[in-house]
């Protein structure tokens, strides 16, 4: 499913024949990744970071996520879920954690696994990294691959700050690999690997993962998309309770909040920051070295974390709520981390450092780019000032820029042909 | 007046002879900097910093533009009766001017002492008046010129070369 056409791979599509042009999408992307065209929407893959927010503001299912085929599993001769923490945000509470959890090994896996389980090993992991690299302040939480690539587009500065180890999805993924072949004594490419996510970006992750070069999974499922079929086996399961192993005290991952709390200590000083703007005004304000006082900045694109993420089904606040109860009223689940431990200690969780993608240059040569604003500021005092985003354009600035760029003409401008057409009567 | 000169060294003939004789800039950005306005005060220098970015400017040296620049507004916010900023662009410097309307640095030496604030209340409050704005500004510039006295307007203006 990967497209070649294009560099880089985005999980979300647009299907031309139901985009009616409307412009939603443009206006709320925040790397300005979205031009509407002859009343089409179009993609800029170098722009585009993921982040979801065009899948939920287009009210035509023009732009909706690729997700993976859930027979994608029965190419497998072994299977494995790992689940997203958000995925338990989404049920009513009548639905206890392990129905919730034993519906996901209904859709056909042979094993299912979470996230939440390892969290308290990631807690220390991300501890001991921020000790041993003092001389970055802050370090710059990785976990969310939608701040990863807006830090690759806009804030290039910043990359050296990342978080540089694996995800715990991609951690779990990894130790499963090793122990699952290992077990059941089987190659590498019989036993497929799966995530439950709650966003387009975790697709894209999975699909063209950044700074790895290792094996890690073999697709991903949003939690939008499966959730009618998991609704169908609870009632079955809710009359015979599963037992199945259930980590409440690390669903945690799920809220950027309660994972900064975390790691909070006596010498580490954190900082959660939610929203895409939000994340944007704080990678400014860490370029300028403002925020030094802080060790660790744990960074989601979406609203309160990964419950947020637009591909679940409840809403973020709702879903935290549900989770803080089960966090509270959970349980400490022993777990034996060792194997993990030594992966890690052999340094199988280290990532490469990532390269940018910058998209901010007007040109490589300052002359030149200095050349190509003047041009810019030329057409934008023609411009209305209006920002309506009718040109297809997200702002009178960025059609400026589009034009001088070569891909928009002053024409598009609607209120400018108006003008014209009223001084002509 | 009292006026106040700092030059790195090393740009010592450049600063000289930019200020000689100012060539017409490539680029100008005007902002105002409304009196006690801590909303607004500051999106002059992250507005700069996003054209310079454009331009191609590297990191580190947007990191100075970005603080001094934003160091300087606050300054022309919390102390000053109101003023403007406009930023001059060239293809290897940025000059910066900030002129406001009174009532002066009475005391140009301890202005420049870190630590030192004459900040009211209301700006204490905000979170601002730590006395390190100037000190902070001449760090960050290439060049730093100041023109003031007691119950007079103030000139701020700052070189950085790319």
């Amino acid at each position: 499913m990967t497209d070649t056409t294009y560099k880089y791979f985005h999980a979300i599509q647009i299907l031309e024949d139901n985009c009616t042009g409307c412009t939603a999408c443009v206006r709320v992307c925040p790397t300005e990744a979205i031009r509407v065209r002859d009343r089409k929407a179009y993609l800029d893959p170098t722009r585009c970071i993921d982040c979801g927010n065009c899948v939920t503001a287009c009210k035509f299912h023009a732009i909706i996520p690729r997700s993976d085929s859930l027979k994608a599993i029965n190419k497998y001769k072994y299977s494995v879920a790992i689940i997203s923490a958000a995925y338990f945000g989404q049920f009513t509470e009548d639905i206890s954690y392990p129905v919730a959890k034993a519906a996901i090994l209904e859709l056909g896996f042979d094993e299912v696994a979470e996230e939440a389980s390892i969290t308290e090993f990631m807690i220390d992991v991300i501890r001991e990294y921020i000790r041993e690299n003092r001389d970055k302040r802050p370090i710059l939480s990785s976990n969310c691959p939608a701040v990863v690539r807006l830090i690759q587009v806009q804030y290039p500065s910043l990359l050296p700050s990342l978080y540089l180890r694996e995800t715990p999805m991609s951690v779990l993924t990894r130790f499963i690999r090793d122990k699952v072949t290992k077990e059941k004594n089987l190659q590498d490419d019989e036993l497929g690997i799966f995530l439950i996510v709650p966003c387009v970006a975790h697709v894209t992750a999975v699909h063209q993962p950044e700074g790895v070069n290792k094996h890690l999974q073999d697709g991903a499922f949003s939690i939008g998309m499966i959730y009618g079929r998991v609704r169908e086996y609870l009632k079955n399961l809710q009359n015979n309770p599963p037992e199945i192993d259930t980590y409440p005290k690390g669903l945690t991952w799920a809220l950027s909040g309660v994972q900064a709390e975390l790691v909070d200590c006596d010498d580490i000083r954190t900082l959660s920051v939610n929203g895409i703007d939000n994340v944007m005004e704080i990678l400014s304000r860490v370029e300028d070295h403002y925020l030094d006082q802080y060790d660790y900045i744990v960074l989601r694109s979406c609203t309160n974390g990964c419950v947020g993420g637009c591909l679940n089904v409840e809403n973020p606040f709702v879903a935290m709520s549900r989770i803080k109860k089960m966090i509270k009223e959970g349980d400490v689940t022993e777990v034996d981390l060792s194997g993990i431990e030594t992966m890690y200690r052999a340094g199988e969780f280290d990532v490469d450092q990532l390269s940018a993608r910058p998209i901010m240059e007007l040109d490589k040569d300052i002359k030149a780019a200095i050349k190509k604003m003047k041009q810019i500021n030329e057409f934008l005092t023609m411009l209305p000032g209006l920002n309506c985003s009718a040109c297809g354009s997200p702002t009178c600035y960025a059609l400026a820029e589009d034009i001088v760029m070569g891909k928009a003409s002053i024409e598009d401008c609607v209120v400018l042909l108006k003008r014209q057409s009223k001084e002509e009567e | 007046m009292n006026e106040f000169w700092h030059i790195e060294p090393r740009f010592e003939a450049a600063v000289k002879g930019y200020f000689a004789q100012p060539p017409q800039a490539e680029l100008e950005l005007e902002f105002p900097v409304p009196e006690k306005d801590f909303n607004t005060a500051g999106n002059g220098a992250s507005e700069t910093k996003n054209l310079l970015k454009r331009l191609g400017v590297d990191s580190d040296t947007l990191r100075r533009i970005a603080v001094a620049a934003y160091e300087a507004e606050i300054n022309v916010a919390a102390h000053s009766k109101g003023g403007i900023m406009k930023c001059l662009i060239y293809d290897d410097l940025i000059h910066i001017r900030f002129q406001d309307e009174g009532p002066g640095i009475a005391d140009m030496d301890q202005a420049m002492i870190p630590g030192y604030s004459t900040a009211d209340e209301l700006v204490r409050e905000m979170g601002f008046g730590a006395g390190l704005g100037l000190p902070n500004i001449k760090k960050n510039s290439d060049a730093l010129h100041i023109l003031s006295s007691a119950n007079n307007p103030t000139t701020v203006e700052l070189l950085i070369f790319f």
